[in-house]
């Protein structure tokens, strides 16, 4: 948390890239521009360089892609000597297994025989089950999976062994009502004892394949330092044909209900009324089908021959592993591949094996064409209407897709016909699949840069990605019964979590309709247990997180508008909505259904979509509200206000009508701009019409204003908001910078004076400005000259000749007539478009300033870098609620690589992909003159007008530093099913680093109401709380601590800096700038607060601590409580 | 901390407080609760011969390092026993003082915000330079007779002064006005006079107010006139019209995409070294 101070300003930055150079990073990890010589550029090429050059463009679509993609792949592929280590650690395992003992015949329900150290890896529910087991040695043991085919991924190396149980172990009808299943569990039981004691291993632990409560498999680690290196996975499996094909269509049944409920059913199955999965039974027939059981029998006898399928696709042919590999990763970077149902690595492969088969890929594709193919053909294809199939045989006898369909939501079937790929997969995480491949195809269809970056390198997680997220523990159970999801308890058996989960979406679904975007769902990873432990509970299996993707649209209304009363489907919607469906007569006279949400602010139409969930869940499932951990307005506190600000926008509307229809003026007004932030919705605390209490000031009569008073407490902070108002251009205006000041003077005045003839305004003018009090808004009128930079800028050279030069002075009175106009009204407008940028905004710059670090980074700068989360959400989609936006604004700050990119804001989508490269050239050449932070707007593509003044490297790295602390903690805390806590503990500061402490009264900070932890009282700040007859000018930017702060600045900015939050805070913190303590030599012109000492015989320079220390006092005389010297480090 | 008031306690017991060469110091503290102090440093000014220099010599104290809280009414009080004074000026650097000053307007030139300052005091006679010199101090800023604000009272007291007469600024602007658009009139009259008479050598003076007016003296004109020539140049040329113009494009292109793959592998290069390639 040290702020990394090496000097000062540009200084500081060379010695910390100096240092990099020293830990062997390249060109001190700066880009430079190239520079090659002639010679090099026009050499002859060579045949191999032209075919690089030509492959590359076939293949890629871009050098710079061409490139990472090899590196990427380079750092994901398991190295060559590993693959030795692990091939040799898989021959002894394969040895060992083969050697495991056998036992006697035994009952399956008889388990004594299983030695103490070990239990069986399966909730034996219901525990009676005929049949008999023994172990016998495996027949074969065969590697299977990924790591055969060269396609496994770095981080998780998992080697896949099937390990094929004998035929004797196995009976007839084992496939009937979990037997087959008990067997396997026994086989690994025993297989784990014996291994377990081998030490070979360094560690030996059970865990569900994919997640699936009825298949354990074995983990084995090798023991010492390659523990981390590999895990091998034992899946026992059936002798091939074992089990026949056909008695495990999906619409078969193997799990009898008598067994499984020790019972009959009563009546016909049915799935409760808001079921997807059509789970309905053929009529006649008692028993429910059970697809998921029999998919997964069917999982483990196809484990060899799907190995074979991929082996001979993927084969030689590098770029398809190269491409299932980039899938993988870009799986991984979306958290979609973990858990039950998740869309695993091994579905993809299969996945680009059916794509060849089909020749949408051709073996000669480059891995980043396989990726592209892929992802275009699953954004286009919806398998929950459409699936697809591996097999090619047309043989009759083999199951229709629709049979498929009306069973699984997601169909993908495999070679053999038999077994969908995607029985686990949920519809709504194919959706999330399919809604991910599309912004991914819109990525690299928008030819950006950094699309690699985006599209496989950026970690999606959910909190992040979702704009509101709920889990829900405990009552799922609870909520199969009210569902009656029996059925599906029977197939899935017992996974009650599975079960709720397909009933539940589309009930949720239905339910947000038009607020939603994408409903989508997480299961936590899949455990690994002891195997001297029993298997964790369904319980225990974590929660159940949802995320919501909402549509800004559809948050406005409040209103869920349901058919007419005489109607038929007017019973559903009651039925649905349960007591919260009301009759209601609307305007045109129709008399319909309708449920209304309590909502009066924007903030709470944002979380409408919380009401319904918990109404829904309640309702239908049975679940409390208590158990819905709702994750979507726990930052709102900071940043509601969305209709004070529209409020004061309103006025400001007024205000420019009145200007525009002003008469009078000698030019006519050409243009009214706002420049102030409330008028791009960014003021994090939004502006209060004044009611001023007369008694609280003193008066000045004759100017009408009202002043503040020594003896009472600072008045309330009324900040004027800017307008600036351009005047037509005429030959009237002089040509002389000093006459157009004067000139603009006498229209300040007139304005002033029109305002309050002829609309009966107050109005204060001085020589730059003219303040208005407009229903109790204060505004600040400026008037401006177009052309008035241009004359500051111009310049007499000695012969004559007038060029144009940027001065100080032009530049700022640019800055503030042109570019904050601008700025104001493309961030308005982004607003109309993204109705959380306000408060993504306001969050952001309320973070900002409670880290103390406000001074640095500029208003406009950090709205900037908001509205890119907007403009350019990549890889995500633009953040509809204030929570994940900043989120997304803490990640995008501590990842952003400032040194060598500028930050792009395309406001308008005004640049082109041309001209933002030639930006980002542009910024590598002029890189050393540039500032720390650069932000490009189409308006302003070269000298970032908003970061000149700062941040400084310093401010930033601590910034970034604070930013990437504060998002894992952040998100942690949100995430926690107990609860968020305290959510200010990331608004309060480290104190601890300062080296004083200056303490100020609240007595005199106007603001104080605004800090982090809001003071219980707090003074009178002079205000009414009715409207009065208000008609003096009020006390306008009276601020002491800001006062205060730029006289510490001015006295001492070169031997300290200052900390504040200005919104309330109570602490200015301060920091001495260790390279002015170097005694120094006399100089005349640096003597500002120093003391001359004799050192060594030397004079020297120090600075006057003591006395400065006093001088913090005695400036802030009546502000200031106390000053705290907290360290020593600046004894010299 | 205890360490340190040792230090500053040996310190003064010393005989003198150590000055650089040429300079004397002058403790000054704000009131007389204060402990420590600030020094002022203070030499008489002294320019080198040749050099002009708008404070008058001899009589001139140059003095540097004044606190903030230090007004020019403070220092001409806090030095009037060594002399009467007659002027003080604050500023912000040292400065020779050699350009006319024109005289500040309160509703046009804000004044800053104050800092550390070097001030040039203006004794009535030379004595009061030499006694100020060795002037012992410490000298206080603020006492009960004349009490300086600070603080909370300096800021209320700002805020009114800011609150200006708008009739006052419409009265400088008016008369700044007159002025200027008589200068302006005079300039032209002038201007309009010259016009097309020959001067001794029989040099005629064109502007663009003449008959004929010429192209304006600017950078942006000139600029302007080049691009114009570029393009009727390139308009003229014929492209890829020769062998060796094929030939030439084709390397160029070469050589763009060299260029290209160069800068893209020390991009790389770069990500390299910061693990920008780790999925995980």
């Amino acid at each position: 948390m040290e702020l990394a101070l090496e000097g000062t300003g540009k200084e500081g930055k060379k010695e910390s890239s100096k240092k990099h150079t020293l830990s062997g990073s390249p060109v001190e990890g700066l880009l430079q521009p190239v520079k090659l010589s002639q010679a090099e550029l026009y050499k002859e090429p060579t045949n191999e360089e032209l075919n690089r050059l030509r492959e590359t463009e076939s293949l890629f679509h871009s050098s710079l892609l061409r490139l990472q993609v090899e590196e990427l792949l380079k750092e994901v592929r398991l190295p060559e000597k590993k693959k030795e280590r692990i091939d040799a650690f898989l021959r002894e395992v394969n040895q060992r297994v083969l050697r495991v003992p056998s036992t006697p015949k035994r009952e399956l329900t008889d388990q004594t025989w299983l030695p103490a150290g070990v239990r069986v890896p399966l909730h034996q529910v219901p525990y009676t089950v005929k049949g008999c087991f023994c172990f016998l040695p495996p027949s074969q043991v065969t590697v299977v999976g990924s790591y055969l085919l060269g396609t496994c991924v770095r981080p998780d190396i998992n080697v896949d062994m099937a390990v094929t149980m004998p035929r004797e172990i196995l009976q007839d009808k084992d496939g009937l009502n979990q037997r087959y299943f008990r067997k396997r569990a026994l086989y690994l039981a025993h297989l784990a004892h014996h291994l377990s004691q081998d030490p070979l291993f360094g560690s030996v632990h059970f865990s569900y394949t994919n997640g699936c409560h009825l298949k354990p498999s074995l983990l084995l680690r090798p023991r010492g330092k390659d523990e981390r290196l590999v895990t091998v996975r034992l899946h026992p499996c059936p002798p091939p044909d074992f089990f026949r094909p056909c008695r495990l269509l999906p619409s078969k049944n193997n799990v009898r209900s008598a067994w499984y409920r020790g019972q009959s059913p009563p009546g016909d199955g049915c799935c409760g009324d808001f079921s997807s999965h059509g789970f309905s039974s053929p009529s006649g027939s008692p028993e429910p089908p059970t697809p998921h059981y029999n998919t997964w029998v069917l999982q483990d006898m196809t484990l060899e021959s799907h190995v074979q399928l991929l082996s001979t696709v993927l084969g030689s042919a590098f770029g398809l592993k190269d491409g299932v590999a980039l899938l993988k990763v870009w799986l991984r970077q979306r958290e979609l591949d973990k858990g039950l149902g998740g869309f695993s690595g091994f579905l993809v492969s299969m996945l680009v094996a059916f794509l060849v088969s089909t020749r949408k890929i051709h073996t000669t594709m480059s891995g980043y064409q396989v990726l592209r193919s892929a992802l275009q053909f699953l954004a286009t294809t919806d398998l929950t209407v459409n699936g697809i199939s591996l097999c090619l045989s047309s043989d009759p006898s083999l199951p229709a897709l629709a049979d498929f369909h009306q069973a699984f939501p997601v169909v993908f079937l495999d070679s053999s016909g038999y077994l969908n790929l995607c029985a686990d997969v949920t519809a709504s995480t194919y959706h999330q699949v399919q809604h991910e491949a599309r912004l991914s195809m819109a990525l690299l269809d928008s030819r950006t840069d950094d699309g690699f970056q985006l599209l496989l390198m950026t970690p999606k997680p959910m909190i992040r990605a979702f704009d509101h997220v709920f889990n829900t523990s405990f009552c799922l159970f609870a909520a199969c019964h009210r569902l009656k999801l029996w059925p599906e308890l029977q197939d899935l058996g017992g996974d009650y979590v599975s079960a709720a989960l397909g009933a539940l979406t589309p009930l949720l679904e239905q339910g947000l309709g038009s607020r939603l975007h994408l409903l989508a769902h997480s299961r936590p990873p899949v455990s690994e247990w002891d195997i001297s432990q029993d298997p964790p509970k369904h319980r225990d299996s974590g929660t159940l997180t949802l995320g919501l993707l909402l549509r800004p649209e559809g948050l406005t209304s409040v209103l869920e508008l349901g058919p007419e009363a005489n109607q038929p489907e007017a019973a559903d919607f009651r039925q649905f909505w349960g007591s919260r469906s009301e009759l209601r007569r609307f305007q045109d006279g129709a008399i319909r259904e309708a449920v209304v949400w309590e909502a009066a602010s924007m903030a709470q139409k944002r979380l409408i979509p919380h009401q319904v969930v918990t109404h829904l869940l309640a309702l239908h499932a049975n679940i409390p509200d208590t158990c819905v951990h709702y994750v979507g307005g726990l930052l709102d506190t900071s940043s509601t206000g969305e209709e004070a600000l529209a409020a004061a926008v309103r006025c400001y509307d007024d205000l420019s009508r009145l200007l525009w229809g002003l008469e009078g003026l000698p030019l006519t007004v050409s243009a009214v701009q706002g420049a102030h932030p409330v008028l791009r919705y960014t003021e994090v605390f939004p502006p209060t019409p004044v009611r001023p209490a007369y008694s609280f000031y003193e008066h000045l009569r004759d100017r009408a204003s009202l002043l503040p008073r020594p003896d009472k407490p600072c008045p309330a902070y009324v900040e004027p908001m800017t307008v600036v108002c351009h005047l037509e251009g005429s030959g009237q205006w002089p040509q002389d910078a000093e006459a157009i000041r004067r000139v603009r003077a006498a229209f300040q005045l007139r304005l002033a004076e029109l305002l309050m003839q002829q609309h009966g305004l107050r109005c204060r003018a001085t020589a730059t400005h003219t303040d208005v009090l407009k229903d109790g808004f204060v505004f600040r009128i400026r008037v401006a000259y177009q052309r008035e930079p241009q004359i500051l800028r111009e310049m007499r050279s000695p012969e004559g000749m007038i060029s144009l030069r940027d001065t100080p002075a032009s530049i700022h009175l640019e800055r503030d007539t042109r570019h904050l106009p601008l700025l104001t009204s493309a961030l308005h407008g982004l607003q109309q478009q993204h109705p959380a940028f306000s408060g993504v905004a306001r969050l952001a710059k309320r973070w900002v300033r409670a880290q103390l670090l406000g001074e640095g980074l500029s208003d406009e700068s950090l709205d900037l870098v908001v509205a890119a989360l907007f403009l350019h959400p990549e890889p995500f989609t633009p953040p509809s609620s204030p929570q994940v936006g900043f989120l997304r604004f803490l990640f995008l700050i501590s990842t952003f690589d400032w040194r060598n990119n500028p930050l792009i804001v395309n406001l308008n989508n005004e640049l082109t992909v041309e001209e933002q490269a030639e930006i980002r050239s542009g910024f590598l050449a002029a890189r050393t003159q540039l500032p720390v932070m650069v932000i490009v707007t189409p308006q302003d593509r070269k000298n970032s007008v908003w970061t000149q003044d700062g941040p400084s490297p310093q401010i930033l790295q601590q910034l970034v530093v604070l930013a990437a602390e504060a998002l894992p903690v952040l998100e942690k805390q949100l995430m926690d099913p107990q609860g968020p806590g305290d959510i200010r503990v990331m608004f309060r500061p480290p104190l601890d680093m300062y080296d004083v402490l200056i303490r100020l009264s609240p007595r005199h900070i106007p603001r104080h109401r605004q800090a982090v932890d809001s003071p219980a009282a707090s003074f009178c700040r002079g205000l009414l709380s009715e409207p009065g007859p208000c008609s003096l000018m009020p006390v306008l930017g009276y601020d002491p601590p800001q006062l205060y702060l730029a006289q510490l600045r001015e006295a001492f900015g070169d031997l300290a800096l200052f900390f504040y939050d200005q919104h309330g805070g109570e602490v200015i913190g301060v920091l001495w700038k260790p390279t002015s303590f170097q005694p120094q030599p006399f100089k005349a012109s640096n003597t500002k607060g120093r003391m001359v000492m004799s050192r060594g015989g030397e004079l020297v320079m120090v600075p006057n601590v003591e006395a400065i220390l006093e001088d913090f006092a005695i400036l802030g005389e009546g502000l200031v409580q106390a000053v705290e010297a907290r360290s020593e480090r600046w004894t010299v | 901390m205890a360490a340190r008031r040792r230090k500053r306690g040996a310190r003064d017991s010393e005989p003198g407080i150590p000055s650089p060469p040429g300079y004397s110091a002058i403790p000054i503290k704000f009131s007389e609760k204060q402990q420590a102090s600030h020094y002022l440093y203070v030499r008489e000014h002294k320019v080198r011969e040749g050099t002009k220099s708008s404070w008058p010599q001899k009589r001139t104290l140059f003095v540097l390092n004044v606190p903030p809280y230090c007004t020019e009414e403070c220092l001409s009080r806090l030095f009037s026993p060594c002399g009467a004074v007659q002027s003080v000026e604050l500023q912000e650097k040292p400065d020779l003082g050699d350009s006319p000053k024109e005289p500040k307007s309160k509703f046009f030139d804000p004044t800053p915000v104050p800092g550390f300052q070097v001030a040039y005091v203006v004794f009535q006679k030379p004595a009061g330079v030499s006694a100020a010199i060795v002037l012992k101090g410490p000298l206080v800023v603020s006492t009960e007779s004349h009490p300086v604000k600070s603080g909370i009272h300096k800021w209320i007291s700002n805020y009114v002064d800011s609150v200006l007469d708008p009739e006052t600024l419409r009265v400088e602007v008016d008369t700044f006005m007159e002025a200027y658009d008589k200068r302006i009139a005079e300039e032209e009259a002038k201007a309009k006079e010259e016009e097309g008479v020959p001067d001794e050598e029989g040099w005629v003076k064109v502007t663009r107010r003449g008959r004929r007016p010429v192209l304006p003296r600017t950078e942006a004109a000139s600029l302007r006139v080049l691009e114009k020539e570029r393009q009727k140049r390139a308009r003229k040329e014929l492209l890829n019209f020769y062998a060796w113009q094929h030939r030439e494009t084709k390397m160029e292109h070469l050589a763009q995409l060299r260029k290209k793959f160069e800068e893209d592998k020390q991009r790389i290069e770069l990500m390299r070294a910061q693990r920008k390639f780790r999925p995980y």
